[in-house]
């Protein structure tokens, strides 16, 4: 039987299109610091028993075993440690991978160190890096790059279910004035001193009005890519009651994946993955999963919610974090994870389902379209702000009380990677 | 000499160049077939999928797949106008990408799209693929037209 394992401690650093101030270790000592000495913990750095480390690409620091300088450098030789790479999810692969090794018993104690700076290479030079995430015999070499792939999931979305480019805008102004109250948060310049100097508030009109970048996605639809860290401690249930009065419980994980070509994927009648709540009928029209839908994420939220014993997320969930590397896929993955039915993903935003004074609030941190999107951090970076949140504490992180989620008590995190390749949902529970 | 981006903090520029030998393996024959005009796709004849870009294996069952000619006719599934990319293709903007859904293949097949009217693109539309008459060697040696 796996041992029960908690979240014990979280710490995040400031999020920045370009942390010039710091080299890549030195924002993951900042996030480990805050991790250790700003919880209410009764922990010390050597009760940690060993380290997963989170990080999506060695071509932004053209470093390898990069996993190796930060052991080093945060001091734990020659405790075990690993690195955990799956593109976009790294964060919510290594979260899941620490709750393996605490539950097994190899480690009692786990930190986990996610972290990525992306500023040491241009824009387009980084969206090429993340290209090359995508297939390069056949979708890279003709021009393709995330969010043209995205643009066409967006527009398939569209013309399948009616979604429409408003609904879309209602995501990113949602996300965007989220993180008008999260102090770490990239697109707040009122409060992080790293921040873009053009962030701020959004209205829906704005996200019309900004360019193009793929049709239908425009520049406000689309995430941020940041520079940063994020940590968690993760410990075994006899170490997290000796460490803290609030551990948070890890109740259920769940990983799916998918073709990396998403032209790949069937489009068959029936295909659905089911959750408890759902009707066949719903979906015998409905080729699946298409481009339009995410396989991957449907799968990890029902393994996710077998092993929480989850039968309606909309009902039993208080809050998520949700990868929006696009509005659009925050619509979609609404679905996805059965907050609705598949095809209705934008009716949700549009009744303020999701908003933060919602039945079920996603992204109150701002997600990566307001807060951050330092790639192998973002999973990470959930699992911080899922644990304050049910803490009761996200008020004294963010520096403002307009985030915390009154009496959450159970929250789910989703990591995502490429289209819909890797994605992983993690439940947990005060 | 190092070419020095700051001072405070210390910033220097690194230039890093590489070039790979990349094997298509037993793809090969999709790119030799395209200079005798046939554009080829594989077919797992057991699972009764036709796959393009060709897999030499099938997913359902891994047994080896056989090479079928398809027609390059087809539909378009969804489609993307792009005005930013990725830098080794900031020089073709604005450009158009599609999913084509092709007669006889199951899988659906990404592309560009060249067309002169790039307003007048639908999901739905009928297009024809064309071959390069100057290989490059790429997937780009392919694209779709509309089919007037």
């Amino acid at each position: 039987m796996p041992r029960k394992v908690a979240v014990v401690a979280g710490g995040l650093s400031y999020f920045s299109k370009a942390r010039r101030d710091k080299t890549q270790e030195e924002l993951a000592a900042e996030a480990a610091r805050m991790a250790l000495f700003d919880n209410d913990i009764n922990l010390s750095k050597d009760d940690i028993d060993g380290t997963i480390v989170s990080y999506f690409s060695d071509h932004f620091e053209n470093q390898l075993l990069f996993g190796s300088i930060i052991q080093d450098y945060l001091g734990f030789n020659p405790k075990p440690s690993v690195r955990i790479e799956g593109g976009g999810a790294t964060g919510g692969l290594a979260v899941r991978d620490a709750y393996a090794h605490v539950a097994s018993g190899l480690l009692d104690v786990a930190m986990v160190i996610g972290f990525e700076k992306m500023s040491e290479v241009n824009t387009a030079k980084g969206n090429e890096f993340i290209a090359l995430a995508s297939d390069t015999d056949w979708d890279f070499p003709i021009g393709g790059f995330y969010s043209g792939y995205y643009a066409l999931m967006a527009k398939r979305h569209m013309e399948e279910f009616g979604t429409t480019e408003e609904q879309m805008a209602m995501v990113a102004v949602k996300n965007r004035n989220n993180a008008q109250h999260n102090k770490f948060a990239q697109t707040n310049p009122k409060m992080n001193p790293y921040a873009m100097k053009d962030g701020g508030k959004i209205t829906v009109d704005d996200v019309l009005k900004s360019p193009y970048v793929a049709f239908p996605l425009k520049r406000l639809d689309i995430c941020l890519m940041s520079d940063g860290a994020a940590v968690m401690i993760l410990a075994s249930e006899e170490k997290a009651k000796k460490i803290t009065d609030t551990p948070i419980w890890i109740t259920g994980t769940g990983a799916g994946t998918d073709a990396m070509r998403a032209g790949d994927r069937p489009r068959t009648l029936s295909g659905v993955p089911m959750l408890p709540h759902e009707k066949k009928e719903w979906y015998k029209e409905l080729e699946y999963p298409g481009v339009h839908s995410f396989r991957a994420g449907r799968e990890s939220a029902r393994q996710a919610y077998k092993m929480a014993g989850i039968t309606n997320p909309l009902k039993q969930l208080d809050l998520i974090e949700l990868h929006d590397a696009y509005t659009s896929s925050e619509i979609q993955t609404y679905e996805d994870l059965g907050l609705t039915k598949y095809g209705q993903g934008g009716k949700l935003i549009e009744e303020g389902v999701t908003a933060l004074d919602g039945d079920l609030p996603v992204n109150p941190s701002g997600g990566l379209i307001g807060a951050m999107h330092a790639v192998g951090a973002t999973g990470v970076m959930q699992g911080v702000e899922m644990f304050w949140q049910l803490q009761g504490v996200a008020g004294k992180f963010h520096g403002s009380d307009k985030t915390q989620i009154k009496n959450a008590e159970r929250g789910l995190i989703h990591s995502h990677a490429g289209t819909g390749t890797y994605v992983t949902a993690t439940i947990m529970e005060r | 000499m190092t070419e020095v981006y700051s001072f405070d903090p210390l910033i220097i520029k690194t230039p890093y160049e590489i070039t790979y030998k990349h094997s298509y393996g037993k793809t090969t024959k999709f790119f030799t077939s395209l200079s005798d005009g046939k554009l080829m796709a594989t077919r797992c004849d057991h699972c009764k999928q036709t796959f393009l870009p060709p897999r030499s294996d099938c997913p359902y069952c891994l047994r080896e797949t056989k090479w079928v000619q398809i027609s390059g006719k087809g539909r378009i599934h969804t489609f993307t106008t792009l005005y930013f990319s990725g830098e080794k293709f900031l020089k073709d903007l604005p450009f158009q990408l599609v999913y084509v859904e092709l007669e006889g293949v199951d899988t659906l097949f990404l592309t560009r799209l060249k067309t002169k009217d790039m307003k007048k693109v639908k999901v739905g539309m009928k297009i024809k693929m064309k071959i390069s008459r100057d290989p490059e060697w790429r997937s780009s040696d392919i694209w779709a037209e509309p089919d007037e």
